[in-house]
């Protein structure tokens, strides 16, 4: 089961290696288009001093020269870098930073699987085989049989492949100097994609292609109803997966431009006076650590969520009400 | 209209602070009826946490769509 779990973790890793390529091919566009807005608002607090309109335009871009970079250095630290360097060494990866850390983590995975797998002895785990086993087992019992049923256990590969993917990358993406690849709307899109595939593939393989689209709406309704239904349900077909992929998406972009957000207080306000930028330091790193101890919860929250609700809406497919 | 960008700053304030008030007040309402349930019958309280993320995961999946639309005003 384990190994199934994670050569699926392998052929996950693989569909969405296509999604950041041509993502990263589009985020110069986006961090160019992005990076003024983000500009603007540090602009805008001086600009508002200055009550002409005339004024507004020089004073603004020489203010932009050095606050600026506030809102660049958050718009930069959360959305994808193609010229990254891994861990600062002398080349560019080519696929930009989150393509370098899926790739990454995704090895991780395999790797902890493999250790997991390869500390049982006696039939008994040790070490990091027993936490692999206790989030395994919890996955496989409290996540895809109740949620899935009986015929769960073919889902918890995939499921697990999920959970761990998701976790992995959410807490390596916590420490400094990397990037969270699920921060990415299309590694998301990709997982959001594989949940959906998966949750059509349930119902179909049981039911057909014809009684998997007669299922969807319950069975006996007047006429009338119908019309009003049956486009509710094909469109809810669609959002669910839609709203996985938002969720975690915001989820873990959220939490990355918190901590950064914090962080840029003591430079922000060291602008303003070199003391209050000394006594702001304190403050901003408590502030920061404690959203980053909030961010190993989210972690696993969100790995947590992500996966129950696909295995909800397997459940859903498999089972319709009738 | 001297700034019109201006607008869609203020409109992200304003709106990313209403889809947190509906969210908070939501997840808040959720979480005590969670925790009188739980208080009431504590040997349920997995099955209560259980339906508890699930629901708290459904409303914050709303609020961030909020949220996104927010970010997207603000970086357009």
């Amino acid at each position: 089961m384990m190994l199934g779990a994670f050569l699926l973790t392998v052929a996950l890793a693989a569909a969405p290696q296509a999604e950041p390529a041509s993502a990263a091919q589009a985020s110069p566009v986006a961090t160019e288009s992005a990076t003024p807005a983000a500009e603007a608002p540090a602009e805008h607090a001086p600009a508002a001093a200055a009550t002409t309109g005339a004024a507004e335009q020089p004073h603004a871009a020489a203010e932009g020269e050095s606050h600026g970079t506030a809102a660049e250095t958050l718009m930069h630290h959360v959305t994808d870098d193609p010229q990254y360097r891994p861990f600062g060494m002398p080349f560019i990866f080519p696929g930009g930073k989150h393509l370098f850390f899926l790739i990454f983590v995704m090895g991780l995975v395999i790797l902890v699987a493999r250790l997991a797998i390869g500390s049982y002895k006696n039939g008994a785990p040790q070490g990091i085989g027993s936490v692999v086993e206790t989030l395994v087992v919890y996955v496989r019992d409290e996540i895809a049989l109740k949620n899935i049923g009986h015929d769960g256990a073919k889902y918890t590969p995939l499921l697990l492949s999920f959970f761990f993917f998701i976790l992995f990358a959410a807490l390596f993406g916590l420490v400094p100097f990397t990037g969270t690849s699920t921060g990415n709307l299309s590694v998301t899109l990709a997982l959001a994609a594989i949940s959906f595939v998966a949750q059509q593939y349930a119902g179909i393989s049981k039911y057909g292609v014809a009684g998997h689209f007669k299922n969807l709406v319950p069975h006996g309704l007047p006429a009338p109803l119908l019309l009003v239904m049956i486009p509710i349900e094909v469109l809810g077909m669609f959002t669910k997966p839609f709203a996985l992929m938002i969720r975690l998406f915001a989820n873990m972009l959220a939490g990355h431009m918190m901590i950064t957000a914090l962080l840029m207080l003591v430079p922000l306000t060291a602008q303003i006076s070199q003391s209050l930028g000394l006594f702001m330091i304190p403050i901003s790193l408590g502030m920061a650590l404690f959203i980053m101890c909030l961010e190993v919860l989210v972690a696993f929250i969100q790995a947590y969520v992500f996966t129950l609700f696909s295995a909800i809406f397997i459940g859903m497919y498999a089972h319709p009400s009738h | 209209m001297d700034n019109p960008t201006g607008l869609a700053y203020l409109a992200a304030g304003i709106g990313s602070g209403l889809a947190i008030i509906g969210g908070g007040l939501g997840i808040g309402k959720l979480a005590a009826s969670a925790m009188e349930g739980i208080a009431r019958q504590p040997n349920a309280s997995g099955e209560i946490r259980g339906a508890m993320i699930v629901a708290a995961g459904l409303i914050e999946g709303a609020t961030l769509f909020a949220l996104v639309i927010m970010i997207l005003l603000v970086i357009k």
